[in-house]
């Protein structure tokens, strides 16, 4: 049984690297030996495409790196044969594929959504993003660059990670907390939940794209920007205007990122990989960081969703992965916490949270601890130290954690409702009630109006079994409309009503960003 | 790649972080595509302003819903 273990396609990387794939082996063996010598833990590789590799799995070899649905029933079966503490995807998505989900959000262009999460998962292969509201595997993917033949980045990157050690959190506790000057006071909300201060905060406009060294130092960076596809930049706004600066450069990072460094971005494409050719050879803001020794990014792959004031999906989950990260968890526990946490926010999910729960993830080595965790006195005394040969931790803390994340994903996903796509239309009441409130929001124009049904899993109703007739009749109703506001500015409001036997019982109130 | 069509103005990405007003190129199969110039900025890229109603041609590759232009130029 191994703590860890790495899965990769031995086949797609020496397509990619040819001769440099030995390179990528030596640095994979470094890796497992500082694994073993400076954190205890036992580290093994799988080549998801080598029969030898996937015997003790007693799985068939991927015959095909790209093949979703082959490449998913592979880890299921590596996780179940090793039950690795962590589980790290080695490469980018040209070497093991992120799983491509149905966009549960009709209105945005998506076509699918990039995800990683079904490999946290134990449900198997499905396009449904319903079908993974329970994760509960420590998951994180040490990305290569897509598309490149050089082995020199993914050489660097296991690098980085062999050589990672703790820091005191007082060394994360100061921030680079980056926000579009529009959405200042949801980020300086952030800010204050994560460090208990937002004094620090950094807008664009006025500010950016060329941070001095000092400011870009902190080791923990906090970023809510706007994001593009293949875009190796962050945007700013101003509150009033419709325009966007340059916030952050990939360019104006080498050199000036702190070892150790981790980043949550709540961006649009903000932790998308693609190829540096789309974007005259310049890798995104995520493969510069950690190219330059942060030990992992948070953030997403597609266009994600907040409110424009207050707290919501992105900021949330984003929040939780900080916050896990400053508490002392590994990256990967500090990612899957960051997803139980925001799941159990929520009865059910309507479609904006279900893409914020399976968009973001975590890249970088799920196993490294930024910040060590805080010890107990007891763990000091004689005893404890004959008794454990030494070790600040039992060997049962990490095994209890993982038992109870199991338990927490498992329930999720035995309770969690999600809204599905339909055909039924508003009882006039309800669609009165929201073209009232669209005038009362100063809606100027209604774009659509969606309508959804709520499903749960046949087993939610266990334990709940009063909720069950209301839950069976829940729909979602939302209409989007366009506001008018100051100038040219124009934003969309969103109003959602949830509805039980035609009574509206909750309704909210999203502003686009 | 090379596409043809018509280029207008539209919101995308309506009630996301990165709404915006966006040059997109519909097609004369009717399909449609954000139209980014290759190291313009995404939201907002004047160079691209004067295509608004104009018929074009352009190269470049497709990510997604987005054509990240190398060239173009406009037909009438």
């Amino acid at each position: 049984m191994a703590d860890k273990v790495i899965v990769t396609n031995w086949s797609a990387l020496e397509k990619k690297y040819g001769r440099g794939l030995p390179r990528i082996r030596r640095a994979l063996a470094r890796l497992i030996a500082a694994d073993q010598e400076e954190r205890g833990i036992t580290t093994e590789v799988v080549g998801l495409d080598s029969r030898v590799e996937m015997g003790s799995a007693r799985r068939r070899a991927v015959t095909q790196a790209d093949d979703e649905a082959q490449v998913k029933a592979a880890v299921d079966a590596v996780h179940a044969a090793h039950t690795p503490d962590y589980l790290m995807i080695l490469g980018a998505w040209d070497v093991v594929p992120m799983q491509q989900l149905r966009n549960p959000v009709r209105d945005d262009e998506d076509k699918t959504v990039p995800s990683d999460i079904p490999y946290a998962c134990a449900a198997p292969f499905d396009r449904d993003p319903a079908r993974f509201l329970g994760p509960t595997r420590v998951l994180g993917r040490l990305p290569d660059l897509v598309g490149r033949k050089d082995p020199a980045y993914l050489v660097s990157l296991l690098g980085t990670a062999a050589r990672s050690s703790s820091r005191p959190r007082k060394e994360y506790q100061r921030y680079f907390g980056l926000s579009a000057e529009v959405w200042k006071v949801s980020t300086a909300l952030s800010l204050i939940k994560v460090f208990g201060t937002a004094e620090e905060i950094l807008s664009s406009p006025p500010r950016g794209p060329s941070w001095r060294n000092a400011q870009l130092a902190p080791r923990a960076h906090f970023i809510n920007c706007h994001g593009g596809a293949s875009d190796p930049k962050y945007y700013g706004q101003p509150a009033e205007r419709v325009r966007y600066p340059d916030a952050h450069r990939a360019s104006r990072l080498p050199g000036r990122v702190s070892n150790g460094t981790v980043i949550a971005a709540e961006c649009c494409y903000g932790a998308e990989l693609y190829d540096p050719k789309d974007s005259r050879g310049q890798p995104g803001i995520c493969s510069t960081y950690l190219a330059d020794g942060a030990y992992g990014f948070f953030g997403s792959t597609t266009i994600a969703y907040g409110p424009s004031e207050g707290n919501g999906q992105a900021d949330l989950i984003c929040q939780f992965f900080l916050s896990a990260v400053l508490d002392g968890a590994s990256l990967g526990r500090a990612a899957l916490e960051a997803r139980q946490r925001f799941a159990a926010l929520h009865t059910h999910m309507d479609p904006t949270d279900l893409k914020t729960m399976v968009q973001f993830y975590l890249l970088g080595d799920p196993s490294v601890h930024a910040v060590a965790g805080a010890s107990h006195a007891f763990s000091r005394s004689k005893t404890f130290q004959r008794v454990f040969h030494g070790a600040k931790a039992t060997p049962g803390a990490r095994a209890f954690r993982r038992e109870r994340l199991a338990r927490t994903g498992a329930n999720l996903q035995r309770t969690l409702g999600a809204v599905e796509p339909s055909r039924a239309r508003a009882p006039s009441g309800v669609a009165k009630t929201l073209s009232q409130a669209a005038n009362e929001s100063g809606i100027i124009r209604v774009l659509g109006r969606q309508a959804y049904s709520v499903v749960f899993p046949p087993s939610a109703s266990a334990g709940v079994k009063r909720f069950a007739a209301a839950r069976r009749k829940r729909q979602v109703f939302a209409l989007v409309g366009r506001k008018s506001t100051r100038g040219r500015v124009k934003r969309t409001v969103v109003l959602v009503a949830t509805v039980e036997n035609g009574n509206i019982v909750h309704m909210r109130r999203v502003h686009s960003r | 790649m090379t596409w043809r069509g018509n280029v207008v103005r539209e919101r995308l990405s309506a009630g996301s972080k990165s709404e915006h007003q966006a040059i997109v190129l519909v097609t004369e199969a009717g399909e449609r595509f954000k139209l980014r110039r290759r190291g313009g900025n995404p939201f907002q890229d004047p160079t691209l302003d004067p295509l608004e109603g104009k018929r074009i041609e352009c190269e470049g590759i497709l990510r997604g819903y987005q054509i990240i232009m190398t060239r173009w130029k406009v037909l009438d």
